[in-house]
């Protein structure tokens, strides 16, 4: 049971995080959906007790904030991209994490065999490609089988291959029981992980869901992004929400997810509430997305053009 | 129990006999049945008790016979001249202050002590009043006492033209000369004591070729005149003072061809020379390795101080308070001394260096001015000083000497060697010990060991 | 790329909260420590730092050994006197910049959070740290100060061995005071680079600012001894020199009337009041380091 009330961190004069609270039973998956910049990562890091900030947080009835080593030892943690000693073998990194985790080394072994990483020990992490980074990451955070995994955007880093054996992963370890806290800009990983979806803008929490409310009809789903004066985003958002638009509101415009044949609508709904659409681009089908986003972009700008 | 004790019992009436030996009214008798002038050999033994000499006589022990004092007065009291001491074995005189007791009193020489060893005497040898006696190849060892409570090693008082030579002196207070003129003093080793050598209204006198080492102070002379110091070594006299020389308001006084090493101050002129047309001559002495070479009250005057090496000193020549010294000469009429801190060079051949050694240093006249600034040698603050006062030379002071001849080369010492320092082997120890000590903690704590269950100190939540 | 296999992944029913454990306080420290000394001992500063300070002390006591050879001893003011330079020059150096390093290149690097996403307290993590690199440091010490030793002992060294080893004791807690003052940097900064450059600018404070800046107040303001007593064993490095010196000769007269004045007012107990200082030193920066990383807790 992971129990947050009124998580409040502000950086300077920034709120990261905005009063922000949610409860999760065991065996849950929780997905954090918003862009970047939305806060997710500095909630997961309130949630592990890493940063300092107000209100509460207990994981399994243990209070972050006064007891963070013993909550955390109930948590594995994968960060968007692993940071650790570059000069480390990958055998010492798990021997390390090992006995930090009061474990035995045979069970760092398992637990690379589990991510596909055994046979590996003598390689400098240095010298790993980034989705074998992900994976031992994900192996060190496996190793004492913590009842809780958090991920912070665990596969922004990685090419569709990769992404789809973490979300494998995931999912066999999601129906083994942990519950799963991540966060994910990617609609396809939020259906197949989470059973809600917070849904956070500017720190804030906007709208607390399910995956199948936001995105209604998940073989069709996909993203537009719409291009508004930048005095109306807000309000857009707003309009889009009450619509009952899966909407996320980020620095590149506002990004709404969309039922295939029904791609128009939201331009629509805001032109009828008289707010112009300055220009759109439409976002790949995410589940066979093998290209960066950039490509994407740059396919639009060239249709614009033509 | 009862076994133990008798095991005890037996085992010293088994041991009694050496150790606790005869009563020395023994000697006593025989002295006391001897004509004068006759040669008086006590059977080889030990003997317990003190004895009192009252005629001449010759007392030879040959080196095989003991008195023990126990503990109480003098070990042996002269009162008659023309004694002689020689071969014995003096042990345990009394300690009190008041009595003074020694291994040997005279106070009627000329007495002749030779080839004895006096230990555990509060003090060694003194002679009240005994001119023309001859003191040689003694070795005395003092009490186990703090310095300030020890008895004099030799202590001579109104006992002129005597003959002091080849003694060994350790852990005892002073070797030292009250109002006695005219000795010779040679070949003694003084050792773990306070004064090496300490002179009282003690004049015209040679000391030659003595060693003084680990004294609080090497040889002190003071208000006496006429003393020439030849050939000593000095070394590592390092006590509150810590002079291998010191000289106070002593005139004509020749320091030559000594050794000072690793003392504290290497020589210490304290008003000497101290009457008006009185000289002293600092010449050819090898100053090396001390804290402080020379150091000298600001009214020092009229000394000549040439052709010594003054060698790595820590500070080769210092005020005390402050002040300069050009009221001494620093050269003879063709030489001056050797320095090691000299940066010129010697570009004619002849032996001296092109101009003149002049030590400035910022700190030193800062010291000088501000003897609470003492407190920050030692530290890079000084050094940055230095190295200021070498970048922007307005700020140098002036010198405190001037040597106008410095020599380009150390002169020869006829000196004899010291032996290698001890502690070299402790030291090795040291280091390998710390070496071993890191090397054992880089491998403990690098090396993997593998298959490491992490046991113990698990934490049920 | 082989496939994901969780056969090795425990089944849920046996996966029970009170499975989960973690480490004592002691052993996390232990364990950050063992981690810390071996990053030290394979980074270039520890290296760099061994060999410079193992140069330079061998240096040091061949020059002070330098022309003493014909007499068979050397001058004892003056190795004592260069090791005692070189140490107030050198150890501060390496041990502030060295413990500047530490929690502000995690930080450069990203790692640090990765670290504190663990079982681990954000107190064990600073002070593991802390004796790790503390070890090494005493390490790169006993391999300098061990080797100039052997030259010492080959050429019959004018220390005296216990004396030098309290010299070695001395320095290490020295060490330990700076790299206390180091980590404290290190927690209040977020890049290395400007970690060290404040430590620099620590050292320069300590080792020559600092006595300048009494030696000119002695002066202007004529101060009494005990005042400059009082103001000088404030900076650790006097405290230590004082010390090693107490240590060499029984008694601070060297050092003039203030150190005549604090041998007589102080007596035996001057070497502990010393101490107390250094290791004030020692633990107040690390106190203040823990309190600011546990409260600020940047990352």
């Amino acid at each position: 049971m992971i129990e947050a009330r009124h998580i409040t961190k502000k950086f300077k004069r920034v709120l990261a995080v905005d009063d922000l609270g949610f409860d999760l039973k065991i065996g849950g998956s929780l997905a954090l959906w918003g862009s970047n910049g939305a806060g997710k990562t500095t909630l997961i890091r309130c949630l592990l007790g890493v940063f300092p900030c107000k209100g509460t947080v207990r994981i399994n009835g243990i209070d972050v904030r006064r007891k963070g080593k013993q909550a955390r030892a109930q948590i594995g943690y994968v960060p968007q991209e692993l940071a650790f000693h570059d000069d480390a073998k990958l055998g010492s990194a798990m021997r390390f994490f090992a006995n930090l985790r009061g474990v035995e080394l045979a069970q760092a072994a398992r637990s690379l065999h589990v991510v596909g990483l055994n046979g590996h020990e003598s390689k400098r992490v240095r010298d790993l490609s980034g989705g074998m980074k992900q994976r031992l990451a994900l192996a060190i955070a496996l190793i004492a089988d913590p009842p809780i995994i958090v991920l912070d955007e665990p596969t922004s880093n990685l090419d569709s291959s990769g992404r789809g054996e973490v979300v494998d992963t995931l999912l066999r370890l999601r129906e083994q029981g942990k519950t799963l806290i991540f966060a994910s800009h990617r609609p396809d990983e939020v259906i197949t992980l989470a059973d809600r979806v917070l849904v956070m803008e500017q720190g804030r929490l906007v709208q607390q869901t399910t995956p199948e409310a936001l995105w209604p009809s998940r073989s069709s789903v996909r993203s537009v992004r719409l291009f508004i004066e930048q005095g109306d985003e807000h309000q857009a958002a707003e309009i889009l929400r009450e619509g009952g638009f899966a909407v996320n509101h980020g620095n590149s415009g506002l990004t709404v997810a969309i039922e295939q044949h029904r791609k128009a609508e939201p331009m629509n709904h805001l032109a009828a509430r008289g707010i112009t659409v300055r220009d759109f681009e439409l976002l790949r089908d995410v589940h066979d997305d093998d290209e960066p986003e950039i490509r994407v972009r740059k396919e639009q700008i060239s249709e614009v053009l033509r | 129990m009862r076994t133990l004790t008798i095991a005890i019992t037996l085992a010293f009436s088994i041991a009694v006999p050496h150790a606790l030996g005869a009563p020395a009214s023994e000697i006593q008798r025989l002295i006391d049945e001897a004509t004068p002038g006759s040669v008086v050999e006590p059977t080889p033994g030990v003997y317990e008790g003190a004895i009192r000499i009252t005629k001449p006589v010759i007392l030879d022990g040959n080196g095989a016979v003991t008195i023990d004092a126990g503990g109480e007065g003098s070990v042996i009291e002269v009162t008659a001249p023309d004694v002689t001491i020689r071969g014995f074995i003096l042990v345990g005189s009394g300690k009190s202050v008041s009595n003074e007791s020694a291994g040997i009193k005279a106070n009627n020489g000329p007495v002749i002590i030779e080839d004895n060893r006096i230990t555990d005497v509060y003090f060694g040898i003194d002679l009240k009043q005994s001119p023309g006696s001859i003191i040689r190849n003694n070795t005395i060892v003092g009490k186990d006492l703090e310095l300030g409570r020890r008895g004099d090693g030799i202590r001579l008082w109104w006992s002129h033209e005597c003959v002091i030579e080849q003694n060994t002196v350790r852990d005892s207070r002073d070797m030292v000369f009250w109002y006695s003129e005219g000795l010779r003093i040679s070949n003694n080793t003084v050792i773990d004591s306070r004064y090496g050598l300490h002179f009282m209204y003690s004049h015209n006198t040679t000391v030659r070729e003595n060693h003084l080492t680990g004294n609080s102070v090497g040889i002190y002379l003071m208000y006496s005149n006429s003393i020439r110091l030849v050939q000593n070594q000095i070394d590592n006299n390092r006590g509150t003072s810590g002079y291998g020389i010191g000289l106070k308001d002593c005139d004509d006084i020749d320091v030559e061809s000594n050794l000072l090493a690793a003392n504290r101050v290497g020589i210490y002129i304290d008003n000497s020379p101290s009457s008006a047309d009185s000289t002293g001559l600092i010449r050819s002495n090898k100053i090396a390795f001390n804290d402080v070479g020379m150091l000298a009250t600001p009214n020092t005057h009229d000394n000549t101080i040439y052709n010594n090496g003054f060698i790595e000193n820590e500070e080769q020549v210092s005020v005390h308070g402050g002040g300069q010294l050009f009221l001494n000469d620093f050269a003879n009429n063709e030489k001056g001394n050797f320095w090691s801190d000299y940066n010129g060079f010697d570009r004619d051949q002849d032996g001296l260096g092109e101009f003149a050694y002049e030590p400035r240093s910022l700190f030193r006249t800062m010291l000088a001015r501000e003897p609470n600034l003492r407190l920050f040698v030692h530290s890079p603050a000084q050094q940055a000083i230095e190295l200021t006062a070498r970048a922007f030379p307005e700020l140098d002071p002036d010198p405190m000497l001037s040597d106008p001849k410095p020599l380009a080369l150390p002169p020869r010492f006829d000196l004899p060697s010291l032996e290698a320092g001890a502690g070299g082997f402790h030291m090795a120890l040291v280091a390998f010990g710390l070496v071993l000590f890191s090397a054992l903690v880089m491998l403990r704590l690098t090396l993997e060991r593998n298959n490491t269950p992490v046991t113990g100190n698990k934490r049920n939540d | 790329m082989s496939t994901m296999n969780l056969n090795g992944v425990s089944r849920p029913e046996n996966q029970s909260k009170n499975r989960v454990t973690h480490l004592s306080f002691v052993r996390s420290i232990m364990l950050i420590a063992r981690r810390e000394f071996r990053d030290a001992l394979s980074s270039k500063w520890f290296l760099l730092y061994t060999i410079a300070f193992t140069t330079l002390a061998i240096g040091v006591s061949f020059l002070s050994l330098a022309g003493s050879g014909e007499h068979g001893f050397a001058g004892f003011g003056k190795t004592a006197a260069g090791l005692l330079n070189l140490i107030m020059l050198v150890v501060p150096l390496m041990a502030l910049t060295a413990g500047a390093g530490t929690i502000a290149g995690e930080r450069e690097r990203g790692t640090l959070l990765y670290l504190l996403a663990q079982p681990l307290s954000r107190t064990e993590l600073l002070l593991g740290k802390y004796v790790g690199l503390a070890i090494a440091l005493i390490c790169s010490l006993c391999i300098g100060f061990g080797l100039s030793a052997g030259l010492l002992a080959w050429r019959a060294g004018g220390v005296g061995a216990g004396s030098f080893l309290m010299l070695v004791v001395f320095a290490s807690v020295l060490a330990l005071s700076m790299l206390s003052l180091g980590v404290l940097i290190s927690v209040q900064s977020r890049r290395a680079g400007v970690a060290t450059g404040i430590s620099l600018f620590v050292w320069l404070g300590l080792v020559f600012l600092s006595d300048l800046g009494l030696m000119a107040g002695t002066v202007l303001f004529k101060l009494r001894v005990q005042e400059v007593f009082a103001l000088a064993i404030i900076n650790p490095l006097q405290a230590f020199k004082m010390n090693v010196i107490i240590n060499l000769n029984a008694s601070l007269d060297v050092l003039g009337p203030v150190g005549m004045y604090a041998s007589q007012e102080f007596g035996e107990s001057l070497p502990w009041l010393l101490t107390g200082v250094i290791v004030l030193w020692c633990l107040l920066p690390l106190a203040v380091a823990i309190m600011i990383f546990r409260k600020r807790g940047g990352i």
